[in-house]
């Protein structure tokens, strides 16, 4: 369904001088930096699969999302979706594919939902049929006809994302990206989301690819996830195999009392390691190995802490310890 | 036959959007009607106060001025969104969605806004036309009435061509308004008798920015029967389409270019 190789996206920028001097001085310098969001990357998805692009900011997702869905042309390399080039193709693959973009919407600022549809339908060619059956999906697993008729300007964040959601889905595209669709929602609106993308991959077996920040957003719905890193991949693989490799690592940060020197404080066991940093000290463990309550209750008793809180790995942690460990790999394979 | 269709559903969505918000609606009518009472007054005074403009009479300039605001009209109705693509759209990163849908981008772009101003400029260049045409008795001939409907038509096309190409400009430079604006500008020219300008100016405007071509050629020819109306209809409808391909072809290579913005 999606093939990607060799992807290589180049931005040159002038370099830049400080202040207002330099700025002028830019204008007669052809000097250029060359930087390589997105540095020779080669992935296949198949169809009706649901796939986290992950990494921490500015590591190449977005600009590899826009080269798959032919907004942006790569200086080298290539993306087929179903066997054509969508930065060439552009208008044939785009009927082919959904794109949501949390950050920025693709509705009319100022007109009622519904009219925004009503023209999306025009533009994607959506039979009456198919739009009647598809409005009454995305209804029942979105809840938007609560705000049909509202301007979507007037809409909360959460409601929103919903409307671009279903807008992305009116013409049944069989791949649909979402770029961060999770960002700044609560928890129950991210349950929705979560629940509708679900819900789509089953009834129409769409291919989702989805960049986010959010480890449960990856837990709940990505088989399997690629992961980048300075616009290389770093890694690719089903998702049991990060799990199997991080455990489900959790993080304790205590705040404690200054009359408590943390150093002296006997550790749990071996499986816990504390970190101090300033006021707070940080317990971090496997849940799977170690049992969080006794380890909650220890924290009470020998640190007194006067507050806590407990945390899951975060995806910039996953990045940085799978980064050290390929460090640490290269170090070894030098040394033999 | 599909864009057609889909052109009116655009426009609909455009008017909605004017709608939505009535107040707004009420003070863009006012102002609008203002505006145009008030040129039409400046244009009145300034021709009250001189009695001829190197031979011509207020009447004969008042009819350039009146004809030149018809191609313009035409080209306010259908193509303002360019002025936003040029100033602000490519600059901001928002033409995404665009890129994203299954018609041409260009297409998208007229279909975006509809400026229903256009209309009243049209109103104010007829009623100048009419008034300043019977003041003038001019024998109305079938050629003159048809080279002055294709000048006004292709004529806008021209325009519209140039504010495809320049702002097109954007998706290089980021923002092309002001470039945009410049040539535009050039449209004030025309609004005059080309006679009055020096070889150089007229050059201009009839080979280079061709704005005299439409305007002030077409008028000619029913005040005075300069030229041969088909022969110069013909010519109008050629550089039009010469011009109109010529944009597209612009637009679509600085389009490849769109770089949108970090999200």
């Amino acid at each position: 369904m999606i093939q990607v190789q060799n992807l290589v996206k180049v931005f040159r920028k002038p370099v830049r001088g400080k202040g207002l001097f330099g700025m002028i001085a830019t204008l007669f310098s052809r000097k250029y930096t060359e930087t390589r969001a997105v540095d020779g990357v080669s992935f296949d998805i198949p169809e009706g699969e649901i796939v986290g692009y992950i990494g921490s900011n500015g590591a190449g997702k977005s600009t590899t999302i826009k080269m798959m869905c032919g907004i942006l042309t790569p200086t080298s390399g290539k993306v087929l979706i179903d066997g054509l080039e969508p930065y060439l193709k552009r208008r044939v693959v785009a009927k082919d594919i959904g794109v949501v973009f949390g950050q920025k919407s693709q509705l009319w600022w100022d007109i009622p939902l519904v009219e925004s549809f009503k023209v999306l339908k025009e533009i994607y060619q959506v039979s009456d049929a198919d739009y009647g059956e598809r409005m009454a999906f995305l209804s029942s697993v979105l809840g938007i006809d609560e705000f049909l008729t509202q301007p979507v300007r007037t809409l909360s964040l959460g409601q929103r994302m919903r409307a671009d959601l279903a807008a992305s889905m009116l013409h049944n595209p069989k791949i649909l990206f979402l770029d961060e669709p999770t960002i700044g929602m609560d928890v129950l609106v991210k349950d929705k989301i979560r629940t509708a993308i679900h819900a789509l991959n089953a009834k129409y077996h769409t291919t989702v690819v989805l960049t986010t920040h959010d480890m449960e957003d990856i837990e709940n719905l990505c088989s399997r996830i690629i992961m980048i890193e300075k616009g290389t991949i770093i890694y690719d693989g089903p998702l049991g195999d990060i799990k199997r490799r991080f455990g489900n690592i959790k993080t304790l940060t205590l705040t404690v009392p200054p009359s408590v020197d943390p150093n002296s404080v006997p550790p749990f066991s071996n499986d816990v390691t504390m970190t101090v940093e300033d006021d707070k000290v940080l317990l971090s463990f496997d849940a799977d190995k170690v049992i969080l309550e006794q380890v909650v209750q220890y924290a009470f008793s020998q640190y007194h802490a006067i507050d806590m809180k407990i945390a899951d790995i975060s995806i910039e942690d996953v990045v940085k310890t799978i980064l050290s460990q390929q460090e640490e790999e290269h170090a070894m394979a030098k040394k033999v | 036959m599909r864009y057609v269709k889909l052109y009116f559903t655009c426009i609909k969505r455009s008017m909605l959007s004017r709608l939505e918000y009535k107040k707004d609606a009420i003070i863009s009518i006012l102002s609008f009607l203002i505006s145009n009472a008030c040129a039409l007054c400046s244009i009145y005074f300034i021709l009250q106060a001189i009695p001829t403009l190197k031979g011509y009479t207020p009447a004969e300039v008042g009819f350039f001025y009146g004809f030149s605001m018809l191609p313009i009209a035409l080209d306010h109705l259908f193509s303002d969104e360019f002025w936003l693509v040029a100033y602000r759209r490519v600059q901001l990163g928002d033409m995404d969605r665009h890129f994203l849908r299954p018609v041409p981008v260009i297409f998208q772009m007229f279909a975006e806004t509809f400026q229903p101003d256009g209309f009243g400029e049209i109103i104010v260049g007829v009623t100048m036309i009419v008034v300043c045409g019977l003041n003038l008795q001019v024998s109305v001939t079938f050629g003159a009435v048809f080279v002055l409907i294709i000048g006004a038509i292709f004529g806008a096309v021209i325009i519209t061509s140039f504010k495809v190409a320049f702002s097109s400009l954007a998706f290089i430079f980021k923002r092309s308004g002001p470039l945009l604006q410049i040539v535009y500008n050039f449209t004030v020219y025309a609004k005059y008798p080309l006679a009055i300008y020096p070889q150089v100016v007229r050059f201009i405007l009839i080979f280079i920015l061709p704005f005299g071509l439409f305007i002030s050629l077409p008028v000619d020819t029913l005040l005075y029967g300069t030229y041969n109306p088909y022969l110069l209809s013909l010519i109008i409808v050629g550089v039009a389409i010469a011009f109109f391909t010529l944009a597209t072809l612009v637009w679509t290579l600085c389009a490849r270019r769109y770089e949108s913005t970090g999200s």
